[in-house]
């Protein structure tokens, strides 16, 4: 009895043997993945399939779970494409049942106290709530007597199944087993680069290590794939904006290089790809390095941003920026794809801790970077507004002219004139620095217009745009330097 | 704590070639740096969700059999960010580092199973009488499907006790996330290897325990470094440190890891009778329509950081104080165990006079006011005050002796601050100096009238910082202080005193038109 089950499970399974791979074994063939950042990834997969010839239906499984069907081609000698299906009918008990309607099933009830089956054949009539079907001359409601009962389905319908499934019908020249590549695009693929910078403040150098990282959320494996990541986003702007996107608006990258990087390019994309081919499990972060640099130039500095002419009530710690470069000469000598920035710095036993990251866009060879790694302790800000007061120089500006027809019919003409009116705004900034080593606070006063005048100053500023005034104030070690100025604006 | 060494054929799928799989159970040496949440300020921590981090470094002792294998790190705490992991010592043999999250769950063994034989398992409830045959799982959407020698079948929707047993554990699905890399070694390999990464969960603070003198001009000042461990991991023996400072850090979601439930969808069962009459033990239990996924979810009980308790006799163990780039490290100086979900108090300082001065202070805001004082302890972090080293960001709770019995006379934050900083904590608010004030048109610009009263038997002394353009109307001095102008006042005896004070308006342009 045993062996006849046995016997006829073999049987029942070897009819699904050609959907159902072996244990342990994948459909997949020859398979190349390339990767952007937007969570987007191109999956090519060769595989050898043993096409008869004419018309057949091809099924492909272990494709990718968030696969964009539409997308997919198929290409191979002497094939020709018929049309390709994504069927998403899933199986299951209600699709099951809701298929087996006007068809006939097999009942066993089973006798709850000792166990014995009572087979019969029922026809299904209706699913609706309830299963109604027809049972010899009767017709009765399933399991409404709430007894054990099985039901068995002599087939799977052919048009549900386990997954979603694609199937492709060709036209074939000739039978036998070719290479054919299948193509298609797929969500839940990403990476970005992330990186660890040691930092040696006393030497004014760093060593960077660059890592690939890139996740798999995208519900299959890739086995034994060929890896390559593109440093961009394809087609489409990126859905979130992780790099960048910061309320301080701080750019990470101070003047954008014009050097080309050593590395491969598509486009104008560069291009990483991985050294060997590896599989990329489902739920799977996977890092590969690809940047080692050793002892490049690094130094450190402190900003800080008074974004309004404003009084602060205590006084507030500057940025610590780190600095570098990317360009061959004196830096990293490559492109950064985005990513984030991880510092460390060694401590008084020599144990690297960390001190901060910052996110970094993609940065061309030759940019200088400038990383807000956080808030210094020792040195501090206070910007204090002196005084505000009205000045008015015997200036006139017209500003509008006009012309009216009064009830007479006669032509009026005239002029509107504004005397000129400015504000003078008196600021004190008190640099304090707590630290055993003198220090360099590039101190951005934001918030002016173009018409801002800078009429004293105790320390010469520097002008990078309209809208701010910035002064480099060196300060002593355990003291403080206090910068004074007079900003003249029409508001 | 020796390192298991695991030859194990890796049926990983498609990996032709053996790959031997080394586990390292547990670290040698672990050392771990918690830092603050940056953006708790000084709100305390919540332990059911702490938003600080931690960096762990571990030393583990390894062995690396020729060729290439997979190095297994047990033992990692479940908050460990994957992009953060830093594995030295292995030099050119490191491939790849891979961190994954398939887990083992109900759901995710049968969904495994998809298309495998299982081995189908049937009971007589009332007998006990148990049944075994083989069947291939068809599908795991919304119900299971099986093929049995009989044909096809729905398991759970029947009636009876059934279910699926697997010969073993898929490849690839594990307890929790793990963490490898994947290493390639052109000979046997024994070394030390270190593997440091951040995590989540973890954070710090200061907690400052005062006492103030009897006359109120000096505070011993007392602090704990609370530190608070909410992983399900414990780091044990560790050299532990903490940062004090703000760190630019975004908090990065780490994947948990997917445990899926089985799916428990059947056919529709409605019957003919509205009586819900038949029992489970008779017939077995129905799969519970409405209730096809069964998740399991939990919440953690909300508790915050309990009080400090008072300031014990001098500190046997005492944190010390370095720099690190520009912020400060403490580290404790004994090897110490940060237990999962636990916290931890360890002396972070102690000043035994620290010189200050109580004010009431008033920074009256713009408008019509009607309210108590600031009371300010005020000192200079300085060597003359008896302070003089960085005070990290955190809780003070001040106390006050009275007949021999200690009293809580007020709470204050103390943001990170430096040394030769003016320190000002308002402790409280004072109810024996009150404070009204009303607006009126003064010329063209606004002005306020200030009206402290004292209600005390002895004159107050009062710090009324005012915006640096205010003008006093009438006879009041006012002389600028630390960016403020200050009115400093002496409010007699059950009496009061007046301010009056404007600003200039700020007018538009003046226009004028003329036509001709």
């Amino acid at each position: 009895m045993k062996i006849a089950i046995a016997a006829s499970l073999l049987a029942a399974s070897s009819a699904l043997a050609q959907t159902i791979p072996p244990p342990g074994q994948t459909a997949q063939g020859d398979v190349a993945v390339t990767i952007y950042n937007n969570n987007r990834a191109l999956v090519e997969d060769t595989r050898n399939l043993d096409l008869p010839s004419g018309r057949s239906r091809q099924e492909f499984p272990d494709v990718s779970a968030q696969i964009q069907p539409e997308t997919v081609t198929l290409s191979g000698e002497g094939i020709g494409i018929v049309e390709q299906n994504f069927d998403f009918d899933l199986l299951s008990p209600d699709a099951l049942m809701k298929n087996a309607v006007g068809q006939t099933v097999t009942l066993v009830r089973v006798n709850p106290s000792n166990g014995a089956e009572t087979r019969e054949r029922a026809l299904i009539l209706a699913t609706n709530g309830g299963v109604v079907m027809q049972v010899g001359d009767h017709i009765e409601v399933l399991r409404d007597d709430g007894l054990p009962t099985r039901v068995i389905f002599d087939q799977v319908p052919p048009t549900l199944r386990a997954r979603p499934t694609l199937s492709i019908t060709l036209d074939t020249n000739g039978s036998g087993r070719r290479p054919v590549t299948l193509t298609y695009l797929t969500q839940g693929l990403g990476w970005s680069a992330d990186y660890v910078a040691l930092f040696d403040e006393a030497k004014s150098r760093m060593d960077l290590q660059g890592w690939i990282t890139l996740t798999n959320n995208s519900g299959t494996p890739y086995v034994n794939a060929s890896t390559l990541l593109v440093a961009g986003a394809v087609g489409q702007a990126p859905s979130y904006r992780r790099f960048n996107d910061y309320e301080d608006n701080d750019q990470s990258m101070v003047r954008a290089g014009t050097q080309t990087a050593n590395r491969e390019r598509i486009g104008d994309f560069y291009l990483y790809p991985l050294p060997e081919r590896t599989t990329i499990a489902d739920k799977q972060t996977k890092q590969v390095s690809f940047l080692d640099v050793h002892d490049t130039p690094a130094t450190r500095g402190y900003e800080y941003r008074n974004s309004w002419m404003a009084t602060a009530n205590e006084p507030q710690s500057v940025s610590t920026v780190l600095r570098f470069s990317s360009s061959r000469e004196q830096g990293l000598g490559d492109a950064l794809p985005a990513g984030t920035v991880r510092v460390y710095e060694r401590d008084a036993r020599g144990n690297p801790q960390f001190v901060g990251e910052h996110a970094i866009g993609h940065t061309p060879m030759g940019s200088d970077i400038s990383l807000a790694t956080g808030e210094a302790f020792d040195v501090k800000v206070r910007p204090v507004v002196v005084s505000r007061e009205r000045v008015t120089p015997e200036e006139w500006k017209t500003t509008e002219r006009f012309r009216i027809r009064n009830r007479n019919g006669n032509v009026e003409t005239g002029e509107f004139q504004v005397q000129q009116v400015y504000w003078r705004t008196n600021m004190r900034y008190v640099v304090t620095n707590a630290s055993p080593k003198p220090v360099t606070v590039d101190l951005h006063q934001y918030g002016l217009s173009w018409d801002t005048r800078v009429v004293q100053e105790s320390l010469t500023s520097e002008k990078p745009s309209d809208e701010e005034v910035l002064w480099r104030v060196p300060v002593p070690a355990g003291g403080q330097t206090v910068v004074t100025a007079s900003f003249e604006t029409r508001y | 704590m020796r390192p298991g060494l695991l030859l194990a054929a890796m049926t990983l799928a498609g990996q032709a070639e053996a790959q031997a799989m080394v586990i390292s159970p547990a670290p040698q040496h672990v050392a771990v740096t918690i830092y603050r949440d940056p953006d708790r300020g000084t709100d305390p921590f919540n332990l059911g969700w702490l938003g600080g981090y931690a960096l762990v470094s571990e030393t583990r002792h390894v062995r690396i059999p020729v060729g290439e294998s997979e190095l297994r790190f047990e033992g990692v705490t479940s908050g460990l960010v994957p992009q953060t992991a830093i594995v030295t010592g292995l030099g050119a043999a490191v491939i790849e580092k891979n961190r994954d999250a398939r887990l083992l769950s109900p759901g995710g063994l049968l969904d495994s199973e998809l298309g495998q034989r299982m081995i189908l398992r049937r009971a007589n409830r009332r007998t006990g009488a148990v049944r075994e045959q083989e069947a291939i799982v068809r599908a795991t959407n919304d119900g299971i499907v099986i093929q049995t020698a009989a044909g096809i079948e729905a398991l759970h929707c029947t009636g009876l006790s059934e279910t699926l047993l697997a010969r073993s554990v898929p490849p690839g699905l594990s307890a929790t996330p793990t963490l490898s890399i994947r290493v390639r070694s052109p000979q046997p390999t024994e070394r030390d290897v270190t593997l440091s990464y951040i995590t989540n969960n973890f954070d710090w603070q200061a907690n400052y325990v005062g006492d103030l003198s009897s006359d109120g001009r000096s505070v011993r000042l007392f602090a704990w470094m609370t530190v608070a461990n909410g992983d399900d991991t414990g780091l044990a023996s560790a050299a532990a440190q903490a940062v004090a400072g703000k760190l630019n850090r975004d908090r990065v979601y780490v994947e948990p890891g997917r445990a899926m439930p089985i799916a428990r969808g059947c056919w529709p069962e409605g019957s003919t009778s509205t009586i819900d009459a038949m029992t489970a033990e008779d017939i077995g239990a129905f799969p519970d329509r409405n209730a096809r996924a069964i998740v399991v979810t939990g919440v953690r009980a909300k508790a915050n950081a309990p009080a400090p308790p008072p300031p014990p006799a001098p500190a046997e163990v005492m944190a010390e104080q370095e720099r690190l780039g520009d912020v400060r490290l403490y580290r404790i100086p004994i090897a110490v165990t940060v237990a999962a979900r636990s916290q931890k108090q360890v002396a972070l300082l102690d000043q035994p006079s620290v010189k200050v001065e109580t004010v009431l202070r008033l920074r009256p805001p713009p408008g019509r006011f009607d309210g108590s004082l600031d009371q300010v302890l005020r000192t200079r972090n300085n060597d003359a005050s008896g302070l003089g080293v960085p005070l990290p960001a955190g809780k003070l709770e001040l106390f006050q002796a009275r007949k021999g019995r200690r009293l809580l006379v007020g709470e204050a934050q103390i943001e990170d601050r430096t040394i030769g900083e003016k320190i000002e904590l308002v402790v409280g608010q004072s109810s024996a100096v009150h404070a009204r004030q009303v607006p009126f048109r003064h010329h063209r610009a606004e002005g306020y009238a200030l009206e402290l009263t004292n209600d005390t038997p002895r004159a107050r002394t009062v710090e009324v910082e005012l915006p640096l353009n205010a003008k006093a109307i009438g006879g009041a001095r006012l002389t600028e202080r630390d960016g403020w102008m200050l009115w400093e006042v002496r409010v007699p005896a059950n009496g009061l005193a007046k301010l009056s004070y404007g600003f200039e308006n700020r007018s538009q342009s003046a226009s004028t038109g003329r036509g001709r």
